[in-house]
């Protein structure tokens, strides 16, 4: 048959096929526009409305002049020697957590280690273990009237040896504590999944299992060691509760702890805060386009998908290190702090001295007789539950879109929905404070302010979540099901979303937890009657009320660890996050 | 039904995988696209399928346009009515093999006893029936293949498609599957679209073989003719073994010149137009003899001084290379040769072919 013969067949037919142009298709063009101008929205208001904050001289909502004082603010003494001490507490901050974590994570993978799984659970238990309940609980352990100075000094009689938390080390000592469980969580992976063959080649060239450590697992690994460095960095920088508690008392300032100060004691400079948030927001972005860089850099070198079983490296001499590194670490993460924080919820006045303690329950039963308490708890519960709904909705469909369906636009959409990852969560508070004094919608204030707030932080969590898993879904799955007879949509619900389950069920428990115990972005923008678990904790503790805030504390910290225990149980695989 | 394949062109951005290819495969034919990786084999199977959009030409399955994107034609792949088996399989690993061989019915809304009857069919002729409540984790790979087979089948297609779907299994496997897919085939008399990079495999379970190379088609004909008569170097080199002697122009059509000045003589007939010639030939085409007395040589032979320089046992017959008309030789032959020694190499002018060589492929040699 020639073409002459054929052509005309073709465009009879095209009038048949135009009409059949399947009304499903059009509906997941709908959705996928929806989720395009949904999520443009709830990322560009926040950092538009940041921007216009920046260049106004007045509050937001009240009538000013355009202006670049607010720039030039930042280079001011005071704001150029805050950025120096962020900086530098994030470098030594995440040095430190890197060696630890890291080192930690090939003792419980790598060697002959015993407790390697209990101390996989305790680690992976103190990763929900909130920053603000970590620092309370060292506050009242270190602060100078604390315990361990009660001790040390009332009581073995050694002033020498007092320390005091409030002070730029003790934001460094917090900090490492509550971030080593994350470089420990994101260097296992790699450590695990490494194929063995490099080691084992390493060994049969004659290489001792600690040379074989230095000079091929070490260096193998170097790209996931400064990706997690980088990524480390972001959060320490980003970090609000740890030196806001720690550092606000101690006068030492971080760029998050400044924006605060700025909105919200007067006199209050809501200008040159959203520049400083812009900053810092700056600062982050980059480290994001570093560490992307180097992730992208090192995809191509050392894991596959093998998981091999090296023979453990024997401890020998050093088992004691390892159990000192790990059971120290535990004891001073999670442990530690959560007896003082029981100890000091059941406390009517807080002492150092147990023996001359007055014990009661009081502040528990507060929780149950208190309005506020409970409306808090409701709250939350709120927020995290159908916030993460939400959350995970969105993910999966710009998941979806980015990774699979590759309309016209996706690229952007991609960009836009990665873009939270750069704004700490002080910084896109204030950027809704801003926005919700312009918009028409009367947002302000309520429960939907909080959990767009939530959302838009945690976004590209939900979307990374599922989209790791989505990528590993093989794409001829999908299109067997085409060939098959199944349409796009049908095929998303028979084959990709049950594949996908266990990422959706991960990404929920995460937003979940992450909203759970969420501060910095809510702290701006909390009102009396939309109060979260944190925020009441965070109110009560700044009222110099340490035995109520850590009843609360104990009993979120308690729903933190049971959610998890049920999930991790119910779903395996959320284990991995 | 049949397939029918026109101007065939498909980009991606700047590149061109497949420029401008057509061809038919008529009902109950079986027809291979054979090439290297990257040639446009996938591609233009896809394009059939409905996976890829083309970019032009006309594709029609039967009577049906599937594809005429200059008409603004572009049926999607779950209206086309194929059946496909993919290089991974693709077997759902969250359902069971009945659900996995059911899909095609049940997403047509075939009732249950129907879709249960059919795949009962479906699973019996690949011998499965008595697993079609295992889940794919619980199945080996060939068993997977043959899931995969049957679900490709079960509805009825109007085309079979097949996407490298051997290339996962071992050696042994292969063979058999070879033939069951062959077999399959001919019992449903539907055209299949067998997509390779295998000679091996094209060869033995075709009707037709396409060759193709960089988007284009190179050759198209029956096993044994691209076997034996490959019209041009690419065809030859890529499909069996060959060994490959420039040649000039001599004083008859049928005889070439070698470099060395050693008169061939050899079967011109098929080779298209080019500005280079070689003289190709099958190693079991060649006969090794000892230098020895005059008399031996075959009647009408080509007959050329050689020596072994190096060989391989392959159990069967060995392969020798042998330096002769200033190329070197593979030749396979059930004597015993060492290294070094003086042969003759006699050769049939009808084993011998010119073909035209690019001037890439020239250089490449």
């Amino acid at each position: 048959m020639t073409d002459k013969a054929i052509v005309p067949a073709a465009s009879e037919f095209a009038t048949h096929y135009a009409q059949r142009r399947s009304s499903q298709d059009r509906l997941l063009h709908g959705v996928y526009a929806a989720t395009f101008v949904v999520v443009v929205l709830l990322v560009t208001i926040p950092i538009a409305a940041l921007i216009y904050g920046s260049l106004r001289t007045s509050a937001p909502g009240n009538p000013g002049e355009w202006t670049l004082r607010n720039y030039a603010g930042l280079f001011t003494e005071g704001v150029l020697a805050t950025m120096g001490t962020t900086l530098w507490i994030g470098l030594v901050s995440s040095a430190f957590c890197i060696v630890v974590g890291t080192a930690i994570a090939l003792v419980v993978h790598r060697t002959d280690f015993k407790y390697g799984k209990f101390v996989n659970a305790a680690v992976g238990l103190a990763f929900y273990f909130p920053s603000f309940i970590l620092a309370m609980a060292w506050i009242i352990i270190g602060a100078p009237g604390g315990i361990y100075n009660a001790v040390v000094d009332g009581i073995l009689g050694m002033p020498w040896a007092r320390a005091d938390i409030y002070t730029a080390l003790g934001i460094v000592f917090v900090m490492v504590l509550h971030q080593v469980p994350f470089v420990y969580l994101t260097m296992s992976g790699p450590i695990v999944s490494m194929d063995a063959i490099y080691e084992e080649a390493a060994r049969t060239s004659g290489a001792k299992p600690h040379v074989v450590l230095y000079r091929v697992t070490l260096p193998l690994l170097s790209y996931s060691l400064i990706s997690s460095f980088i990524l480390t960095f972001i959060i320490t920088i980003e970090q609000f509760a740890i030196p806001a508690l720690i550092g606000i008392p101690g006068q030492v300032t971080m760029l998050a702890t400044q924006l605060y100060l700025l909105v919200r004691f007067s006199p209050a400079d809501y200008g040159l805060a959203a520049a400083v948030g812009l900053a810092l927001s700056a600062i982050t972005g980059t480290a994001i386009w570093a560490q992307r860089r180097v992730t992208r850099a090192g995809r191509l070198t050392t894991i596959t998908g093998k998981a091999g079983r090296v023979a453990p490296i024997p401890l020998g001499g050093w088992k004691w290190a390892a159990y000192a590194l790990c059971f120290g670490f535990v004891f001073l993460g999670l442990v530690l702090p959560m007896v003082m924080l029981i100890y000091t919820s059941l406390l009517k006045w807080f002492t150092a001295n147990p023996f001359a303690g007055m014990y009661t329950l009081r502040n528990y039963a507060f929780i149950w007789e208190s309005a506020s308490a409970l409306r808090s708890f409701w709250n939350t519960l709120v927020v995290s539950g159908i916030g993460a709904a939400i959350g995970v909705v969105l993910g999966l469909l710009c998941a979806y879109f980015t990774l699979r369906l590759k309309p016209k636009g996706y690229r952007a959409l991609d960009l836009v929905a990665s873009l939270p990852f750069g704004v700490p969560g002080v910084v896109l508070g204030l950027g809704l404070l801003w926005a919700y004094a312009y918009l028409p919608i009367p947002l302000y204030g309520t429960l939907a302010v909080i959990i767009v707030a939530f959302v838009t932080r945690f976004l590209p969590y939900a979307t990374e979540t599922i989209g790791g898993q989505l990528v590993q879904i093989d794409k001829s799955l999908e299109e067997a099901a085409w060939v098959g007879g199944a349409t796009r949509l049908q095929s998303v619900f028979k084959v990709l979303l049950p594949l996908a389950r266990p990422s959706v069920q991960s990404a929920y428990f995460l937003l979940f937890m992450a909203f759970f115990r969420e501060i910095s972005s809510a702290i701006l923008l909390y009102s009396a009657s939309t109060q979260v678990i944190s925020i009441s904790i965070w109110a009560f503790f700044e009222q110099a009320n340490w035995g109520l805030a850590s009843s609360l504390s104990v009993v979120a910290t308690l729903i933190i660890f049971a959610a998890m225990s049920l999930i991790t149980w119910l779903v395996p695989t959320a284990r991995r996050r | 039904m049949s397939i029918n394949v026109q101007n065939l062109v498909k980009r991606y951005g700047q590149v061109t995988v497949v420029q401008g290819i057509s061809f038919q495969v008529a009902k109950g034919e079986f027809l291979s696209l054979l090439g290297p990786s990257g040639c446009g084999k996938t591609t233009t199977l896809r394009c059939i399928a409905g996976l890829e959009n083309a970019d032009g030409g006309v594709i029609k399955i039967g009577d049906g346009v599937v594809s005429a994107p200059e008409q603004g034609v572009l049926i999607p792949p779950h209206e086309r009515q194929i059946g496909m088996v993919f290089q991974s399989y693709a077997i759902w690993p969250h359902m069971s093999v009945a659900q996995n061989v059911g899909f095609p019915l049940a997403i047509r809304k075939a009732s249950t006893a129907e879709v249960a009857r059919q795949v009962d069919d479906a699973l019996g002729i690949v011998g499965m029936r008595h697993l079609k409540d295992r889940h794919p984790s619980q199945l080996s790979g060939g068993q997977q293949q043959r899931v995969a087979l049957a679900r490709a089948i079960v509805g009825r297609p109007k085309v079979l498609l097949f996407d490298e779907p051997l290339s996962n299994l071992d050696a042994k496997l292969r063979e058999g599957t070879r033939l069951e897919i062959r077999r399959l085939q001919r019992e449903l008399g539907v055209a299949a679209v067998y997509v390779t990079h295998d000679q091996e495999e094209a060869l033995s379970m075709s009707d037709r073989v396409i060759v193709m190379e960089a988007g284009r088609i190179m050759q198209t004909g029956t096993p044994k003719d691209l076997y034996r008569r490959p019209s041009n170097r690419f065809v030859a080199d890529f499909v069996g073994r060959a060994s490959f002697i420039d040649v000039q122009k001599g004083p008859d059509a049928n005889t070439w010149i070698a470099p060395d000045g050693t008169p061939i003589r050899l079967d011109s007939g098929r080779a298209e137009a080019a500005a280079h010639y070689q003289a190709m030939l099958r190693p079991e085409a060649i006969d090794l003899i000892a230098a020895g007395p005059e008399g031996m040589r075959p009647n009408g032979a080509n007959v050329l001084k050689g020596r072994v320089y190096d060989s391989q046992y392959m159990g069967a017959h060995t392969e020798y290379l042998v330096n002769a008309a200033g190329t070197t030789l593979k030749v396979h032959s059930t004597q015993d040769f060492g290294p070094g020694s003086d042969v003759l190499v006699s050769f049939d002018p009808v084993d011998c072919h010119l073909v035209a060589v690019e001037d890439q492929a020239a250089k490449a040699a």
